[in-house]
């Protein structure tokens, strides 16, 4: 099917999202909660773009971008004033809620946003409540952690907010994935630290690099159905070996 | 016709590793940060030198250690790709790869793995001795005195010149 994308016509399956074929055709459309690997959640309503169609009698609606399926003959503009005035209304409260964060000092600059026009938290951090660790540590199978509370209250958190979390594997997926680096970890030659538990560090077997937790190893090598000899050694000494193997077999 | 594959002849290669230069060049995307060569080159022993890269295998222990589905089957080349719009880098796939050839390049923030150049391999081009070949069945080796003519090494590969 056809729709319009900013008086440019692009082409889309059925069941897409309209994110989906803008960010394929290259249009840009602003977003903080969404990533390919996990299904679409509409939570930061960052991505709202305004849709009409030729049927619905000059009839438009604002609608997130993430989650709205495509549909033959839509025209969608991203860039318009009544889009800009929601966006940069999101970004205000963004913005008190996580002032300190560079990623969402830039996006308020550039829908002219300097400085919050509400009241700034008392004790900001860097979440916004995108929701991406929780949705692909659910993805990964662990589901360690998960949005606790309600209104002002809510937050990321292990289970009662308690200080070790059994079903964690220490992957390190939510805070690699968390657009505003909000999730905080440590690691040190021996241990990694990751809601405010200790895990220890397997090393390849020859070179000593750290490739991960024993809890993460064992989940991944569960989960995929392979032997857990498959987790053993780092890349760069399985290929050496490989490559003497592979020698031997071929002479 | 059939597919065409990667072939690697260990007994031609020279380990001149001319094949690791095209590699990280080609997969660069941003010129001040060379990217990691998919093929890696290595001296056995004294006289034997082999090439190792991705075999591209049907059961793929990589795709499967993927909690997020993000390599995929390219159907033209064959080749196993990785989607990185969808991964999440969290690295299992270089681990559970039993041949090690699926790496993480911390420069880029990118997973290095061979993609078959979207069906035209610069390993294979920039090879002198024929040790990797891209073709539906490998070339014979020459018989004893026969001298075969070398391919034309693609060196304005950047270019539309000719090559020399």
């Amino acid at each position: 099917m056809q729709l319009t994308i900013d008086k440019r016509t692009v082409v889309a399956r059925k069941g897409e999202y309209l994110l989906e074929v803008a960010q394929r055709n290259s249009i840009e459309i602003p977003t903080l909660c969404h990533h390919p690997a996990v299904e679409p959640w509409g939570g930061c309503r960052l991505c709202m773009v305004e849709i009409t169609h030729p049927d619905w009698k000059g009839w438009t609606g604002l609608v997130t971008a993430c989650l709205y399926p495509v549909q033959d003959g839509l025209i969608v503009s991203t860039n318009t004033e009544k889009v800009h005035q929601v966006r940069a209304g999101v970004l205000d409260l963004l913005l008190a809620r996580c002032p300190e964060s560079s990623l969402i000092q830039n996006l308020a600059w550039q829908y002219g946003i300097e400085k919050t026009s509400y009241a700034p938290r008392k004790a900001p951090d860097l979440c916004i409540l995108c929701g991406l660790c929780v949705r692909i540590c659910e993805k990964i199978g662990a589901s360690a952690i998960s949005s606790i509370g309600r209104g002002v209250e809510k937050l990321v958190s292990v289970p009662y907010e308690t200080s070790v979390s059994a079903a964690c594997v220490g992957c390190l997926s939510c805070a690699n994935i968390c657009p505003t680096g909000a999730i905080s970890f440590s690691e040190s030659d021996h241990c990694r630290t990751i809601w405010s538990r200790n895990f220890e560090l397997v090393r390849c077997e020859e070179c000593k690099t750290v490739i991960g937790t024993p809890e993460q190893l064992e989940h991944f090598a569960q989960r995929s159905g392979l032997d857990r000899s498959y987790f053993t050694k780092c890349d760069s000494c399985r290929n050496r070996e490989a490559a003497a193997r592979f020698v031997r077999v071929t002479f | 016709m059939a597919m065409k594959q990667l072939f690697v002849t260990p007994n031609r290669c020279t380990a001149c590793r001319n094949c690791e230069v095209a590699c990280s060049f080609v997969h660069t995307s941003d010129p001040t940060v060379l990217a990691f060569p998919r093929v890696r080159t290595y001296v056995i022993s004294e006289n034997t030198n082999t090439v190792n890269l991705c075999l591209q295998c049907d059961d793929a222990a990589c795709k499967k250690s993927c909690p997020v589905e993000a390599l995929v089957w390219n159907a033209k080349t064959g080749a196993l790709e990785v989607d990185l719009g969808r991964c999440i880098r969290c690295l299992m796939c270089t681990i559970a790869c039993p041949f090690g050839n699926i790496h993480f390049d911390k420069r880029t923030n990118e997973i290095a793995k061979c993609d078959l150049c979207q069906g035209d391999p610069a390993c294979a081009k920039f090879c002198p001795t024929l040790a990797l070949e891209y073709a539906a069945k490998p070339s014979p080796d020459p018989k004893p005195g026969e001298v075969k003519p070398l391919p034309p090494i693609p060196w304005m590969l950047f270019t539309d010149k000719q090559s020399r």
